[in-house]
């Protein structure tokens, strides 16, 4: 059995850590051994921590700071848990909820054995009610300045006020940008209480992942 | 690139911080001073990412009282300058705020309010209250918006700059960490397309002409040599603040009329309390909200209005009587009772609103 | 009009409403605004200079030329010099300020602007004491000097030493930065070195700074030949004279 070591990456307030969370917790329900990371290092007090002992309780090894365990909500500085730094030497899957920022994935530099793990994909949350990622060559120009990407998901949507046009507008642009970078749309994140209304597949035929919504309770 | 940040609208996905940057833009704002300081970085960060498309500058200072001194300078050639702070950062800003109170220069500060007293927590607060609208050492003219929403920042961000250049008042958009973090979608605009005329700027320093020759040379005072001479300055800026104040003030009403229970909120907390009023009021009960959106100047006559037909008062804040402080003040005289729902520097929920609303109206709470 | 011909001489650029001015007999400030108002003149920058003056005695130059002026706050001249320029870099911004306004309160935003090369022109006055609020101990105050709040002479062990600005900012500064310290007492030199600071402004190189060693007879409590001595010999025994820093790198 493969082990599925994904890092997500992309835009500020894009939808990584949703993504990221929702994937953990399908890969567990399938009885996966699951290592969730937090490498959120430019806002780090908004991402996983909050959602950390509730996730842990579905079986998931949480590697992120306790709300509590940080001085000032991490007013203090960015600091990186030394077990992140070697994630990818532990058994199980391995899914990374990366911040934005500057440095795109020069984050991985962070990561022992990153640079030459065979199986890990790097994959871009895009969400096309992102101001800068809204039409196709701010997509392409987005993903390259990252500095690495191995598919792209489409997420695009307008939080209580999304409907199904669209995700499918996102995920015409999102398929767009993919042919023209040359890497594959891995999915479309559609929340699930529009699921049923889209289907498995989205009009271009990439497969549709249900979201459930964590992270409004990964504020406070 | 265009040379409009924004044509026409559209609706977009961001956080509140990023929307101020985004109002900033479509202002037509030229330069940016400011300091990092949680839970305000996003503006910066979005600004400086936003900026060289569209021939925007920055400044990063040493501090908040540089912060606020360059935005001054800025505004004092003409430019449309804003900066933004939170917590220690504000006190700080106190300081150059009283220098453009003195002198009625235009700046706009943004605020995203975090807890306090000193370095606090950096998430969420409503304690600067007090500091925004009355901090420095001076009578607290100035404009004061209070925003609940992403909407609302957009909004009065753009409005801020009006505001300020219209009556050359420092005017402040005050939110918190909540709102800068939040997710929600927001319709962002080309304020034109809007019907929104930016109200001009103008230089106080470094007008066309050589001063002496062809025009008077600006000579800018904050300094008094004697009292009557400031009482005299101050007594006309007192006088002008007072006979703007009702083309600025704004506030939210629901359900005022002959009300058992008048829930009185700002902000964030208003969005709470709003749900809970109306929910309670769809319910059957005689209930309604009063949301000052200008916390300086204040709604008085209209909150005064609201309450003569209340049967009693509640109070909510993330805080422990900032805005009490205020709403008692501008009710002076009246007697109506006054309860409260305080909790300084942490969320309040529609729940707690509810249930607190809830005694009251059955008469279990004194 | 015969009594035309005994007037002194003012530069074009100063406001004749505000002369005589206000500083007391004897101070400094008016030389250092003499070859300041001078240099503006000989630049014929009249139309593009903006004025800022700290609080303290710097404070009573605010009406002093007809060029735009701004009162600030104590210590804070510098950044609203700093936002303007960045703002409108076609003025021409000078900083005018005390030694406490320069080396004290506003010390974070000298070191600041140094070090951001920021276009603009500091010019700080130093006379030792704070003069304005009646003679208190100053960044400046020399070794064993007697102040109001340093009664017995300045105790470097227990009040520190005093402030050395412009070898500090030349420590910091950056190529096409000029730094140099003059005095009333070499008007001509100080004069030169102001017009270089404001030169070196006018060229965009870089961040300008001069202190000028000056007198306040009025807290020193000393008459006119002690205050020269104090101005001419012992001051740059502490202070010297001399440029600290010229792009290219060529100081005097």
């Amino acid at each position: 059995m493969p082990r599925v070591i994904e890092a997500y990456i992309g835009e500020y307030a894009s939808g990584k850590s949703e993504n990221a969370v929702n994937r953990a917790l399908e890969l567990a329900s399938r009885g996966r051994h699951v290592n969730l990371v937090d490498l959120d290092l430019v806002e780090p007090c908004y991402t996983l921590r909050p959602l950390k002992r509730q996730l842990e309780e579905k079986g998931i090894t949480v590697l992120a700071w306790e709300t509590g365990e940080m001085i000032g909500l991490g007013e203090i500085g960015n600091l990186l848990r030394p077990e992140v730094r070697f994630c990818l030497h532990r058994p199980g899957d391995v899914i990374l909820d990366v911040g934005y920022g500057v440095f795109g994935a020069q984050v991985f530099n962070l990561i022992e054995g990153a640079d030459r793990n065979p199986d890990l994909k790097v994959y871009v949350v895009i969400n096309i009610a992102r101001p800068l990622t809204a039409t196709v060559p701010d997509v392409v120009a987005h993903v390259r300045e990252l500095g690495r990407a191995d598919g792209l998901i489409n997420n695009s949507h307008l939080g209580d006020e999304t409907n199904i046009e669209f995700i499918q507008e996102g995920a015409r642009i999102v398929d767009e940008a993919a042919r023209i970078l040359g890497i594959p749309v891995v999915a479309t994140s559609v929340m699930e209480d529009l699921a049923p209304l889209i289907g498995d597949k989205d009009c271009f035929g990439h497969p549709v992942r249900v979201l459930k919504r964590f992270m409004p309770r990964a504020f406070w | 690139m265009g040379s409009k940040p924004i044509e026409g609208e559209r609706k977009v996905f961001m956080t509140g911080n990023e929307a101020v940057a985004w109002a900033a833009l479509a202002a037509g704002a030229d330069i940016m001073y400011g300091y990092p300081i949680t839970p305000q970085n996003e503006i910066m960060q979005y600004w400086t990412r936003l900026g060289p498309k569209y021939d925007k500058k920055f400044l990063q200072t040493e501090d908040e009282l540089s912060a606020g001194f360059t935005t001054i300078g800025g505004v004092l050639t003409g430019k449309r300058a804003f900066t933004a702070t939170a917590g220690p950062g504000n006190v700080l800003m106190q300081e150059p705020m009283s220098m453009a109170e003195a002198m009625r220069i235009p700046t706009v500060v943004v605020i995203q309010q975090r807890g306090g007293p000193s370095t606090g927590t950096v998430i969420y607060s409503q304690q600067e209250v007090t500091l925004t609208c009355f901090g420095g050492n001076g009578e607290g003219l100035r404009v004061v918006y209070s925003t609940s929403s992403h909407q609302d920042l957009f909004d009065y961000t753009i409005k801020a700059f009006n505001t300020a250049w219209k009556y050359r008042f420092p005017t402040f958009v005050l939110s918190d960490g909540y709102q800068a973090k939040m997710r929600e979608s927001v319709v962002i605009y080309d304020p034109e397309a809007r019907g929104i005329q930016m109200v001009p700027t103008e230089p106080y320093v470094g007008k066309a002409g050589t001063p002496g020759k062809d025009r008077p040379a600006a000579h800018l005072r904050n300094t008094y040599n004697i009292e009557e001479e400031l009482l005299e300055v101050l007594s006309k800026d007192i006088e002008e603040y007072e006979r703007v104040a009702p083309e600025i003030i704004e506030y939210d009403a629901y359900n005022t009329e002959n009300t058992d229970l008048l829930v009185i909120a700002h902000g964030v907390v208003f969005r709470s309390a709003a749900m809970a009023v109306k929910e309670l009021a769809s319910q059957g009960n005689k209930i309604g909200y009063f949301r000052p959106i200008t916390l300086r100047p204040f709604p008085k006559e209209q909150l005064r209005q609201a309450t003569q037909q209340a049967k009693q008062l509640l109070v909510v804040e993330s805080a422990y009587g900032q805005l009490l402080k205020i709403v008692k003040d501008n009710l002076y005289g009246l007697n109506i009772p006054i309860k409260t729902l305080l909790r300084p520097g942490v969320g309040i929920t529609p729940e707690e609103i509810a249930e607190k609303a809830k005694a009251l109206l059955a008469g279990k709470e004194a | 009009m015969e009594t035309k011909e005994i007037l002194p001489k003012m530069p074009k650029s100063w406001n004749p409403a505000s002369k005589p001015h206000k500083f007391c007999p004897g101070c400094g400030h008016g030389l250092v605004l003499k070859a300041l108002g001078q240099v503006i003149d000989e630049l014929n920058i009249q139309d593009r200079v903006v004025f800022g003056c700290d609080i303290g005695c710097s404070l009573l130059s605010w009406d002093f030329f007809n060029v735009d002026t701004v009162q600030t706050h104590h210590g804070r001249t510098t950044p609203v010099m700093v936002g303007i320029k960045r703002a409108n870099p076609d003025l021409i911004t000078i900083a005018y300020m005390g030694d406490g306004g320069g080396y004290a309160i506003g010390s974070q935003h000298l070191v600041n602007a140094a070090n951001r090369n920021d276009i603009i022109t500091a010019i700080l006055v130093n006379n030792t004491v704070y003069a304005m609020t009646g003679g208190q101990m100053a960044p400046t105050t020399m070794p064993g000097q007697k102040t109001e709040t340093t009664p017995y002479g300045r105790d470097i062990k227990e009040a520190g030493y005093p402030m050395l600005g412009p070898e500090m900012v030349a420590a910091i500064a950056h190529e096409g930065a000029y730094v140099a310290r003059g005095s009333i007492a070499k008007f001509r030199q100080l004069k030169t070195f102001i017009k270089k600071a404001i030169e070196n402004q006018m060229a965009g190189r870089g961040f300008s700074f001069i202190e000028a060693l000056s007198t306040c007879p009025t807290n020193w409590r000393t008459n006119a030949e002690k205050t020269w001595d104090f101005v001419e010999n012992i001051m740059p025994k502490y202070f010297p004279i001399g440029e600290y820093k010229v792009p290219g790198g060529k100081e005097e």
